[in-house]
C-alpha cells in the first residue's frame, strides 16, 4: 500500500479491525441502536457547514505557586460533538501547548502531544483514551474499530513529547521525528506546496507544509469546522521566524488558501499574549488575564499586509501577533527592573 | 557501604589537557589529619538534661567554624505541579546555622535564605519570594527551627532581626509580612533611606556596620551595583559572605556597573583583611557544566551548580566586571554569569567558546 492509498482509504489499512466493522460500515445502518452489530450510522461531515463550536471563555492558565495547582493536568474542551481541544497545563509545562483530536467516521487524527514525556508525570494518554471513549460511547462505537493517526504541527519538542506514551496502544500510527518521516507519513512528495487530503472517514482533514519558524511543519485545514490550524508558524503570540523567506513564502500560501476555502477560526499552538496586547515573558508559569486563543481571518490578513511591508530583522506587532523576524527565541519584553543611573 | 575511594587513586593527576588538579579525595576521611584540630568547638548541646540555666557558646574560632553541606538541594520537577519535595528545605550548616530554600516549585527564584544564631539574638537573611504562608510558610518552618534551637540552648525564647540583601529585590523580601507582629522580632525596612538609618550607614556606601547577636558578630557591607540597596553580611563565626544578587552562581544582573564594580573591589578589600570561607549567594541558575545556566521562570533545573562559591570567584567577577564597565555585554565565566546593561534573556542557553562545552539533555523535560 502505498502513502496515498493510506490518505485516501482508511479501510484498505493494513490495522484494518474487524469483518463485522467493515461490513456495518458498509451497511449505512440508521442508529446505534438500530445495529445489531453495535456498529452505527455513518456520520455525515459535509452537510451545514460550517459545523458551529465553541470556545472556553478562559483556559486553564497556570497558577502563582505551580506547586498548588489544582487544575487538571490536560484541559479538554469540546469544541462541538466531533471535535476537542486538549491544552496543556502551565503548571505542568509553561509551553501550555494546545492539542487538536478531529473524529470522523473511521479514523481520529490526533494532532500535537503536548511538552511532558512521561506518562507518570502527564497523562496524556489516558485523557485522549478517555475522549475516544466518550465519543465512541456517544456515537456507537468501538473504540478498537477507529484508527488513531498522531502527527504533530511542526519538528519541535514541545509538539511531541508525549508521542511514545501511545507506544503500545492498538490500532494507533504515528509520525516519525524526521522531517523525511513527517512528509512520507502523508505521502508528500512536493512539500510544502503539495497539498493533501486525509480522509477521516467522511471528514477531510488537508494538509500542507507551512515552514519559517522551522523548515518541518504543516498547516492543517479542518473541512467539517473549517478552522485553520497554522502552528507555530502564526499564532496569538511570539511567531519566531527562523527563516523569512520560507515564512513569507508560507504566509502567501495561506492567503491563497483563504481565497478558496471558507475558514471560521485560525488557531495555533500557545498563547502567549494577554487580553491588553501584553507579551507574557518567555517561560512564564502563570497567564492569568490571557487573550483568546483563536485568531480571525481578519487578524491573519492585518498580519500578512504588516509582513508585506517587513525588509529586515526585528519584531513587529500586528495587534494580536509579534512577527519576531529572526530574533532571538524569547519574549520581547526583558528589561532588567532594577537597573539604575 | 557506598565510601571506599582509594585516597592514593583519587589523588592521581588529572590529564595535563585538562589543567585541572582534581582537590584532595578522603571519603572515608584524611588519617594524616589531626584528629582534633584548634578550630574545633564545643557545641554543647549534649550536656546533661538536667543541666540549670542557658547554655553560652563560645562562638570565638580561629578561620571558619566547622559545617558542611553535605546533602541536595531540592530542585523541582518535571511538573511543578506534582512536585511532592518539602516548600522549604531545611539544612543545618551547624548548630547555629541553618539554610533554607524555597522549593522552585512555588517560585522560579528559588530563593536561599539563612538563619544564624548567637548567644543574644537569630538573624535571617533573606525571607523568600513568595508572600502567601500556605505556599511558601517561612514563618513556621523559622519558628520551627528557633524552637528547638531554644530548647537545646536551655532558652525561652531569643530575639528574632530578619534583614534583606535588597529591599527592593521582590525574590528576597516576599515573605516579610508573614513576621508582622511576632513577638520580639525587629524588621529591617525595605527602602534605602530607612535601611541607611536601620544599619547606621550614613556614609553609604563606604561605611560599615554590625549586627552583634551575642559573641557572633556579623558585618553589614554596603554592595549596591545589582540592587541599588545592595548589601552583603559577613558572618565572622563561619567565614561567609551573604551576598544575595550581588555574586552568585547564575545569570547576575548588574543594575549599576560602577557601582558593581566598586562594591566588588571593597568585598575584594574585605577579604584581604577577614577569612573568607564561602561566597553563599541568594539563588542557584548556573548548570555544574561550565559557563551555563538555567533561564528565568524555569521550575525544574537537575544539573545545578553548587550553592557555595570559593573566595576566589570573587576576583574573577570584579576582574571581568572591570572589563565591560559601560558596555552591554554578557560575560560567561565557569561559575557566574554577568549581565550588563542587556535584558534578563540575552543570550540564554549560551556560554563562551572559551570555556569548555559539556552535552546536557536540557530541553525535552
Amino acid at each position: 500500500m502505498n502513502r496515498r492509498t493510506f490518505l485516501a482509504f482508511p479501510l484498505a489499512s493494513a490495522a484494518l479491525p474487524s469483518v463485522s466493522a467493515a461490513s456495518a460500515l458498509l451497511a449505512h445502518l440508521p442508529s446505534a441502536e438500530a445495529s445489531p452489530s453495535g456498529g452505527s450510522a455513518e456520520l455525515d461531515f459535509t452537510a451545514n457547514l460550517p459545523a458551529h463550536g465553541s470556545f472556553p471563555e478562559r483556559w486553564i492558565c497556570g497558577s502563582s505557586s505551580c506547586m498548588d495547582n489544582q487544575d487538571p493536568p490536560i484541559q479538554v474542551h469540546w469544541y462541538n460533538e466531533h471535535t476537542a481541544f486538549l491544552r496543556q497545563n502551565k503548571a505542568y509545562n509553561y509551553e501550555a501547548p494546545f492539542m487538536h483530536l478531529y473524529f470522523g467516521n473511521r479514523r481520529i487524527l490526533f494532532i500535537d502531544q503536548g511538552y511532558t514525556q512521561l506518562r507518570s508525570e502527564w497523562p496524556l494518554r489516558d485523557v485522549v483514551d478517555k475522549c475516544i471513549a466518550e465519543w465512541c460511547g456517544r456515537n456507537g462505537r468501538k473504540v478498537d474499530e477507529m484508527e488513531l493517526l498522531l502527527s504533530f504541527s511542526h519538528l519541535h519538542d514541545d509538539h511531541y513529547a508525549g508521542i511514545n506514551q501511545f507506544y503500545d496502544r492498538p490500532n494507533t500510527r504515528y509520525m516519525g521525528l524526521t522531517h523525511e518521516e513527517m512528509i512520507g507519513f502523508w505521502g508528500m512528495t512536493n512539500y510544502p506546496e503539495e497539498r493533501v487530503t486525509l480522509d477521516l472517514g467522511g471528514r477531510e482533514i488537508l494538509i500542507w507544509g507551512s515552514p519559517g519558524h522551522v523548515m518541518s511543519e504543516f498547516a492543517y485545514y479542518d473541512t467539517y469546522t473549517q478552522i485553520l490550524f497554522t502552528g507555530d508558524m502564526f499564532y496569538r503570540g511570539r511567531c519566531y521566524i527562523s527563516f523569512w523567506e520560507p515564512w513569507f513564502a508560507s504566509m502567501k500560501r495561506l492567503m491563497a488558501f483563504l481565497e478558496t476555502h471558507p475558514v471560521t477560526h485560525v488557531v495555533g499552538c500557545h498563547i502567549e499574549i494577554s487580553s491588553t496586547g501584553e507579551d507574557y515573558p518567555y517561560g512564564v508559569t502563570y497567564q492569568p488575564d490571557e487573550a483568546p486563543w483563536q485568531l480571525t481571518v481578519a487578524e491573519l490578513r492585518h498580519a500578512y499586509e504588516i509582513a508585506t511591508t517587513i525588509k529586515e530583522p526585528g519584531i513587529y506587532f500586528t495587534g494580536s501577533v509579534f512577527l519576531c523576524n529572526q530574533t532571538r527565541g524569547t519574549t520581547t519584553v526583558d528589561k532588567n527592573p532594577y537597573a539604575y543611573e | 557501604m557506598s565510601q571506599t575511594g582509594n585516597p592514593a587513586t583519587a589523588q592521581s593527576p588529572q590529564s595535563s589537557a585538562r589543567k585541572f588538579v582534581a582537590p584532595a579525595y578522603y571519603p572515608n576521611g584524611n588519617p594524616n589529619a589531626p584528629l582534633n584540630p584548634p578550630g574545633a568547638r564545643n557545641t554543647d548541646s549534649c550536656l546533661p538534661p538536667d543541666k540549670a540555666g542557658e547554655v553560652v557558646h563560645n562562638y570565638a574560632c580561629d578561620g571558619p567554624a566547622p559545617g558542611d553541606i553535605a546533602f541536595h538541594w531540592i530542585h523541582g520537577s518535571v511538573c511543578a505541579a506534582t512536585n511532592r519535595d518539602p516548600r522549604i528545605q531545611v539544612l543545618a550548616y551547624n548548630e547555629d546555622t541553618y539554610i533554607l530554600r524555597e522549593n522552585p516549585c512555588i517560585h522560579w527564584e528559588a530563593p536561599f535564605t539563612y538563619l544564624l544564631f548567637g548567644n543574644t539574638g537569630a538573624l535571617l537573611i533573606d525571607t523568600g519570594a513568595t508572600p502567601e504562608a500556605a505556599y511558601y510558610p517561612l514563618r513556621t518552618t523559622v519558628d520551627a527551627i528557633i524552637r528547638r534551637w531554644c530548647s537545646i540552648r536551655h532558652k525561652k525564647s531569643i530575639p528574632l532581626t530578619i534583614v534583606l540583601t535588597s529591599g527592593e529585590d521582590i525574590a528576597q523580601s516576599q515573605g516579610l509580612g508573614q513576621f508582622a507582629g511576632r513577638p520580639g522580632t525587629t524588621l529591617a525596612p525595605t527602602q534605602l533611606a530607612e535601611i541607611k538609618t536601620f544599619h547606621k550607614l550614613a556614609d553609604w556606601p563606604n561605611a560599615t556596620g554590625s549586627i552583634d547577636l551575642g559573641g557572633r558578630v556579623i558585618d553589614v557591607i554596603p554592595t549596591p551595583g545589582a540592587h541599588k540597596d545592595g548589601i552583603t553580611f559577613y558572618d565572622r563565626y563561619n567565614c561567609f559572605l551573604h551576598t544575595g544578587d550581588l555574586l552568585y552562581p547564575g545569570r547576575i544582573q548588574i543594575g549599576n556597573d560602577r557601582d558593581y564594580v566598586a562594591s566588588l573591589s571593597r568585598l575584594q578589600q574585605w577579604g584581604e583583611s577577614h577569612p573568607v570561607k564561602w561566597i553563599m549567594g541568594g539563588h542557584i541558575e548556573m548548570m555544574f557544566a561550565p559557563g551555563r545556566a538555567y533561564p528565568r521562570f524555569k521550575n525544574y533545573r537537575p544539573f545545578e551548580h553548587v550553592l557555595e562559591l570559593e573566595p576566589s570567584v570573587l576576583g574573577e567577577a570584579l576582574a571581568h566586571a572591570t572589563a565591560i564597565v559601560g558596555r552591554p555585554e554578557v560575560v560567561f565565566s565557569t561559575d557566574f554569569i554577568l549581565l550588563n546593561r542587556v535584558g534578563p534573556d540575552e543570550r540564554n542557553y549560551r556560554t563562551s567558546p572559551d570555556l569548555p562545552f559539556i552535552p546536557i539533555p536540557i530541553w525535552l523535560p
